[in-house]
């Protein structure tokens, strides 16, 4: 079983987190520069017990996620839940299924995508996008001319590429911080990868 | 000033791909501060600059990254042992802190749905602090990210 499911699914982690009340001067500042809605989750105050790795990171992601102009929102929170359901990461993919339907309308098309895989019927537009991300994230060194063409194929331009390229790659890291560090929890508490 | 990115790729400051990146300065710069800061801190606390280096090129062969792997190969000059180390596949079976922290980039590398609490408490067991832990594995995170960018702008650079 895949598990993927637009959620709710929680995340335990397996380190302690940081008490946010309790939190050193270095640590908030790294805090601050995280995405705001999230900066108090337990996802970033695990985190923030390096704040020294934090601060940078944390500014990159907010930016390749809510840069203006450039990849539509709704594009880039596809790609990144495609990415997370390649790198198996349940809790990703939940939290950003839950967005690309909240900003697209498109719950039977994420819940299918979610229950059936990738290789479902998708307009043009999104089929490049998914297939780009699956490439860049199964195996980079195949990603080369012919993909980039695929996207330009379906009408992107070269910034909205650069801002695909940059969320796919934000998420070979994001995965891979909250699978080590924690533990998507499934609705009912049942583990899950 | 040219990034780690154009470093490694070659990208001419004022050829039309720098020209795009430039539009997304912040993710550029922000990049390249993440790599310094996990890779060459200031103060690197008590996850050792060798260390570091030393989990950086791991990740970096096991991603298939090879000119990426040259520049972290290239900062563990002045220890031999631990770049020998970082390049013997399989990792070291044994119990210190090095053989420990490279076991564990391969797992986060390549198999992150395997981690589970017994991968870090065998951190723990070495010594390492949660801060460590965290520092480690943001590192480990981070060169996967490094090798996606790099492969994305060497497909927009041969597209060109």
């Amino acid at each position: 079983m895949s598990g993927f499911t637009l959620g709710p699914v929680g995340w335990r982690p397996r380190v302690p987190p940081v008490r946010a009340e309790q939190a050193s001067p270095a640590q908030l500042a790294a805090l601050e520069a995280c995405p705001p809605a999230q900066r108090r989750s337990t996802y970033f105050l695990t985190l923030a017990n390096d704040p020294g790795s934090l601060g940078e990171r944390g500014a990159l992601f907010t930016e390749v996620m809510y840069a203006e102009g450039g990849l539509d929102r709704a594009d880039r929170e596809l790609a990144t839940a495609v990415v997370s359901m390649v790198n198996g990461c349940v809790y990703c993919t939940s939290v950003h299924a839950q967005r690309f339907v909240e900003l697209t309308g498109e719950t039977a098309l994420m819940q299918r995508l979610l229950a059936e895989g990738l290789d479902i019927p998708l307009a043009p537009r999104w089929r490049a996008i998914v297939d780009a991300a699956i490439r860049l994230t199964a195996a980079p060194e195949a990603f080369g001319p012919a993909e980039i063409a695929a996207l330009r194929g379906v009408g992107l331009d070269d910034l909205e590429i650069l801002d695909l390229i940059h969320a796919i790659a934000m998420f070979a890291n994001a995965n891979r911080l909250m699978q080590a560090l924690g533990q998507s929890i499934l609705p009912g508490g049942a583990r899950a990868g | 000033m040219i990034d780690l990115m154009e470093a490694v790729l070659g990208i001419a400051a004022e050829s039309p791909l720098a020209a795009l990146r430039a539009r997304r300065a912040p993710a550029r710069a922000h990049a390249e501060g993440a790599w310094r800061e996990l890779v060459l801190p200031p103060t690197p606390g008590g996850l050792s600059l060798p260390e570091r280096a030393a989990l950086a090129l791991r990740v970096a062969l096991l991603e298939g990254a090879a000119p990426l792997a040259a520049h972290y190969r290239g900062l563990l000059a002045e220890w031999p042992a631990v770049q020998a180390a970082a390049e013997c596949f399989p990792a070291v079976d044994d119990d210190d802190r090095l053989s420990l922290l490279l076991r564990f980039a391969d797992l986060v590398a390549r198999a992150p749905g395997r981690c589970d609490q017994a991968a870090i408490d065998a951190l723990t067991a070495a010594g390492l602090s949660t801060q460590d832990i965290v520092a480690a594995t943001q590192l480990i995170a981070f060169v996967p990210y490094q090798t996606r960018l790099l492969a994305g702008l060497r497909a927009l650079q041969a597209a060109a």
